[in-house]
């Protein structure tokens, strides 16, 4: 027994070290947009200090606001993922249940067209929007968007439909009920759970996304990743005020990664221990 | 077989299904043709070009002019170099501590949870935003995290992104903060379900706590180990915004890996031709690594 009490301790101090790694720079943000810049330079650091909430009113509705920049991400991320979901889960259906000629061929196209680094696709990109005038536009993002999100969610889907049992199927089919309608009525919500996962991380990782959206947009379309830009310039860094706006920023993916923790830990293992397992 | 006709043409069957097939599949495959299929053709094709947004008047074929400056370009070996030192040391840094300590927090009954919750907020954050972060609030002399641990221990203050030296292991420290925690919640949820009679089996054997890991753990773990190697790999291959924001690629070129070369040579110097082409040489070290992982996934498996 008193051989056990020390490895616990040591074990919780372990763990406790490792919740602050992780947490701490985000508590410390958090913090930071609650001073004012000239507490934020104070050394020792202050821990206490009197709290202000001008850096959220200046970041939100100041000169420098960035709610245009929320709305930019917002209208992208929501076009990106109601495209990528529409075309995703038919697709990933055909590929996970039915029988076609070039099916693995098929699949293996899905997986190799994440291959192509960001930065190949945004040259391309660049040059053609910029001919057709669709340089700083919602649907030229958008359109570069689907290319992360689309091969994503179809894995993801896939997963999702590969889980479902045979026979639901196989009844609604000698029902004569017709594929699409077995498909619609009877597969559809019994991956509700997966449909919604998937919808969040792609809606997430759209909302994360920078470097298409420093390139491709511009004054009229400008992500709120962009816009954290806004506070640093080669004079002076705008610590509380980058910090408040970063905090407003990430508030949609903080809020939907805690809610959705288990399901994010499911959806990043489904892919791990299915994929390794077969194919 | 899907689905066994009861009676009569299970030809014609099986040709409703491939019809139903193809319409569900044609749509995102021609979706995926022209976002990325058609960009790549052109990207191959301006990569044979010369086109120098700063001398357009240059412009024509130039065959595989771009390709063979490479050769004779400091910079492109240095940028190639850094690659593989980045992806390497945070691939091997994400697996070790993320294994290490998934195994750790295996052994505690309570505040798992608590754990994953901490270990979700680096992943969920826009790697731009991390970045940015890390710059200030973390790694700015004097006023930042990391300075005031170093000062309190009497190590002085450094210039933590200042320094090519530091920069660099800076860069790759904030990468392996921000995705640790994704290699460690796919191993840790892999490693709980695995059956615990085996172990019990092995206890009676009296194995050793290193045999017990060595012969059954990392077998039985293998494949999701692969796949986050696969899985982190790539990520590294294409890091951009937390490098681009905490150092773009500086002091100098000293954290600048082939990604961030690319770009700055397309959209700071505008010289779109030999951009594409560094972007043709990515791609195809991606394509070759993914190869040699995917080979070896087979493998062993």
């Amino acid at each position: 027994m008193n051989r056990r009490l020390p490895r616990a301790v040591a074990l919780y101090a372990v763990a406790g070290l490792l919740v602050s790694v992780w947490a701490f720079p985000v508590l410390w943000a958090l913090l930071t947009s609650f001073k004012t810049e000239r507490d934020v330079l104070a050394y020792p650091p202050l821990l206490v200090f009197t709290p202000t909430l001008a850096n959220y009113r200046d970041v939100l509705w100041g000169p420098a606001s960035i709610l245009p920049n929320l709305w930019s991400s917002m209208v992208v991320s929501v076009g990106a993922t109601v495209l990528t979901m529409l075309f995703a889960v038919p697709a990933a259906y055909a590929l996970a249940r039915l029988r076609y000629p070039g099916k693995r061929a098929s699949g293996f196209y899905v997986l190799a067209t994440q291959m192509l680094p960001p930065v190949g696709l945004i040259i391309p990109y660049y040059l053609v929007l910029q001919r057709v005038g669709g340089l700083d536009t919602y649907s030229g993002l958008v359109a570069i968007y689907l290319t992360f999100s689309l091969p994503f969610a179809i894995w993801l889907m896939v997963s999702y439909f590969e889980d479902l049992p045979y026979e639901m199927e196989e009844a609604a089919l000698l029902d004569r009920a017709g594929r699409l309608r077995a498909l619609w009525y009877v597969i559809l919500p019994q991956v509700r759970g997966g449909i919604a996962v998937t919808t969040v991380f792609v809606f997430l990782n759209a909302w994360n996304e920078f470097m298409f959206a420093v390139v491709l947009g511009g004054n009229k379309v400008r992500p709120v990743t962009v816009a954290m830009f806004n506070f640093i310039s080669v004079e002076q860094t705008q610590w509380a005020r980058l910090a408040a706006g970063a905090m407003v920023a990430m508030a949609p993916v903080i809020i939907v990664g805690l809610l959705a923790q288990r399901h994010i830990v499911k959806g990043l293992t489904v892919g791990a221990v299915k994929g390794g397992g077969r194919r | 077989m899907l689905f066994v006709a009861p009676s009569g043409g299970a030809g014609t069957l099986e040709r409703q299904e491939r019809r139903f097939a193809l319409a569900l599949f044609a749509p995102a495959f021609l979706l995926l043709l022209i976002t990325t299929t058609a960009p790549l053709v052109f990207l191959a094709w301006n990569s044979l070009q010369k086109l120098d947004m700063s001398m357009p008047w240059l412009s024509g074929f130039a065959g595989l002019d771009n390709y063979t400056k490479m050769g004779g370009d400091p910079r492109f070996w240095s940028s190639l170099w850094l690659t593989f030192i980045y992806t390497a040391s945070t691939v091997v840094l994400q697996v070790v501590i993320g294994l290490s300590l998934a195994l750790l927090v295996l052994r505690i009954p309570k505040g798992q949870g608590l754990l994953r919750v901490a270990a979700i907020l680096p992943i969920v954050l826009a790697p731009v935003v991390v970045g940015l972060f890390w710059r200030t609030l973390v790694l700015s002399p004097d006023v930042g995290l990391v300075d005031l641990v170093t000062r309190t221990l009497g190590l002085g203050s450094h210039n933590w992104l200042g320094d090519p030296q530091l920069a660099l292991i800076s860069v790759i420290a904030i990468h392996t903060w921000q995705w640790t925690p994704f290699a460690f919640l796919v191993l840790l949820a892999t490693l709980a379900t695995l059956p615990p009679d085996v172990y019990e089996a092995a206890r009676l054997d009296r194995a050793s706590a290193w045999q017990r890991f060595r012969f059954i753990t990392l077998p039985l773990i293998r494949p999701a180990v692969v796949m986050v190697v696969i899985l982190r790999t790539m990520t590294a291959l294409s890091a951009f915004a937390a490098i681009f924001a905490a150092t773009g690629g500086g002091p100098g070129t000293s954290t600048e890996i082939l990604n961030l070369y690319a770009y700055r040579t397309s959209f700071t110097e505008l010289n779109i031709g030999y951009g594409s082409s560094l972007a043709m040489v990515l791609l195809a070290i991606t394509v070759f690594v993914s190869w040699l992982l995917f080979r070896r996934r087979k493998a062993r498996t």
